[in-house]
């Protein structure tokens, strides 16, 4: 390997003097800087430099950075209503039920089942101009569409004897579609599902119905106290953090206040710092 | 045991604040140091640097981890030095010459190898090199700073400054020389290292 290959050549001097890159280069060069003076000139010099490079650091200060996360911002206001919280299945179910039944009752809603499907008809709907065969609850046989009473005459007619008879179908056209809504409850939630099973068990007792209650009612309350727990925990934090921060930000301006309070001494200790330089020289 | 900077990173974008700060406890002093040597001036590098941290917080979902955190750190830094500097449009401000504390030396810089005439030999030296750094071609004075204080390699001061690796040689190359004609024009001579002459 020449001498004068490495002369001149930053690259190699830089993976030198810092000790980095391809080791047998470095030891070539180490060989050329016994036989060449002018390098080893310059590796001298730029060592020095490095040697004062750390004389330079930077003041002391108080950092204290932190990310602090701020609180979500207030929901916007909900009715009253929106604020009860939500309801087991089983309860939502008894609700729901007992609306139907008030709006069925209110309507005087009408459903059949013959031959020619399913009819549900409110009260105020005013007669079909088609004549229909209705089946008779009472005796099976069918009779005419002029038979049929308007809409008003069955809400008469129910009170009376027929109106009895035709309850029979309804009441069983209503529980066999409870049943399928409890069904499909049952099967698209599964802890739903067990509760709603609670309101719509029929062999359940009391005890167990106050028990399966009473359960509720105790997860429900751990529910509770471990979101205040937590709630507790965040707030904790939150301060916590605030408290830093504020000591922080005091601390920082105590900082200032001594830098600027002090600025005025700082001439005359430069004076004296001179002094002890000088008298220290002289001895 | 002690969680690795990718660990720490993993669980601040899984949205573990306390995380992150402990990674802004690991890294504030370096990243301040950064900042404070690129331009001169404590509070504004103190704000730079809290700005650095509020930056890499915010774009940590992006950050992939193809780099180291600390160089996607520094990068993050000399990028808002930069902007600082185009802003104010000045090169680095070196502060006046602070003066010494005789209190202070006896107390806190001063020793026991280090005499009081040493401090304040350190301390002018310190100041000559500020001078002279805030003097040299932002690139440059980057190199140096990465390299000499922040101990990145060359291929690692590459990819932060986007250049060949030749290139970051040659600016550590250029930046020393000028440095060291500076330092002797004022009349300073560095000591060599123990074991340094060759």
């Amino acid at each position: 390997m020449s001498v004068e290959r490495f002369c001149g050549d930053s690259d190699v001097l830089m993976s030198y003097l810092y000790d980095e890159g391809d080791q047998a280069t470095r030891q070539a060069f180490e060989a050329h800087l016994a036989s060449c003076a002018a390098c080893a000139r310059e590796v001298d010099g730029l060592r020095g430099v490095r040697s004062g490079l750390a004389a330079w650091t930077p003041p002391e200060t108080v950092l204290d950075f932190q990310i602090v996360r701020r609180p979500a911002a207030a929901p916007a206001r909900r009715p009253a209503w929106f604020a009860i919280p939500a309801l087991p299945v089983w309860a939502q179910f008894a609700a729901a039920s007992l609306v139907v039944g008030v709006a069925v009752g209110i309507s005087g809603l009408e459903v059949r089942y013959d031959a020619s499907g399913m009819t549900v008809r409110a009260g105020w709907t005013k007669p079909a101009a088609v004549p229909v065969q209705v089946q008779a609850a009472a005796d099976g046989k069918a009779v005419p569409a002029a038979a049929v009473p308007a809409p008003r005459q069955a809400g008469v007619q129910r009170a009376g004897s027929a109106a009895a008879a035709d309850e029979a179908p309804w009441r069983a056209e209503f529980a066999a579609l409870e049943q399928r809504v409890m069904q499909q409850a049952r099967q698209q939630n599964g802890a739903g599902a067990r509760q709603a099973s609670l309101g719509a068990g029929p062999a359940m007792s009391d005890d167990a119905y106050l028990a399966k209650v009473r359960e509720l009612i105790s997860a429900s309350e751990s529910r509770q106290q471990r979101e205040l727990a937590m709630r507790l925990t965040q707030v904790v934090r939150d301060f916590d953090t605030q408290r830093r921060g504020d000591l922080a930000r005091v601390a920082n301006g105590f900082g200032a206040l001594e830098g600027r309070t002090g600025a005025a001494v700082a001439q005359q200790r430069e004076l004296l710092n001179y002094l002890v330089r000088v008298s220290q020289t002289q001895k | 045991m002690t969680a690795t900077d990718e660990e720490l990173v993993a669980r601040s974008i899984a949205g573990d604040t306390d995380s992150f700060n402990q990674l802004i406890l690991r890294w504030e002093r370096p990243i301040y140091a950064l900042a404070y040597r690129q331009i001169g001036r404590e509070d504004d590098a103190r704000d730079v640097s809290q700005e650095a941290f509020l930056r890499a917080f915010r774009a940590l979902p992006g950050f992939k981890g193809q780099a180291k955190f600390s160089s996607w750190l520094y990068r993050i830094t000399l990028n808002l030095c930069r902007d600082w500097m185009r802003r104010e449009r000045r090169a680095p401000f070196v502060q006046p010459p602070e003066g010494v504390d005789v209190a202070d030396l006896v107390s806190a810089e001063l020793s026991p190898t280090e005499s009081m005439e040493d401090v304040i030999g350190r301390k002018d030296l310190g100041r000559h090199v500020a001078k002279a750094m805030s003097a040299l071609p932002e690139e440059q004075r980057s190199a140096i700073l990465l390299k000499e204080y922040h101990g990145l390699t060359f291929q690692e001061i590459a990819e932060l400054q986007g250049c060949p690796l030749s290139t970051v040689k040659t600016r550590l190359y250029q930046g020393l020389t000028v440095l060291r004609r500076e330092l002797e024009r004022s009349g300073v001579k560095p000591a060599l290292p123990a074991g340094g002459s060759s």
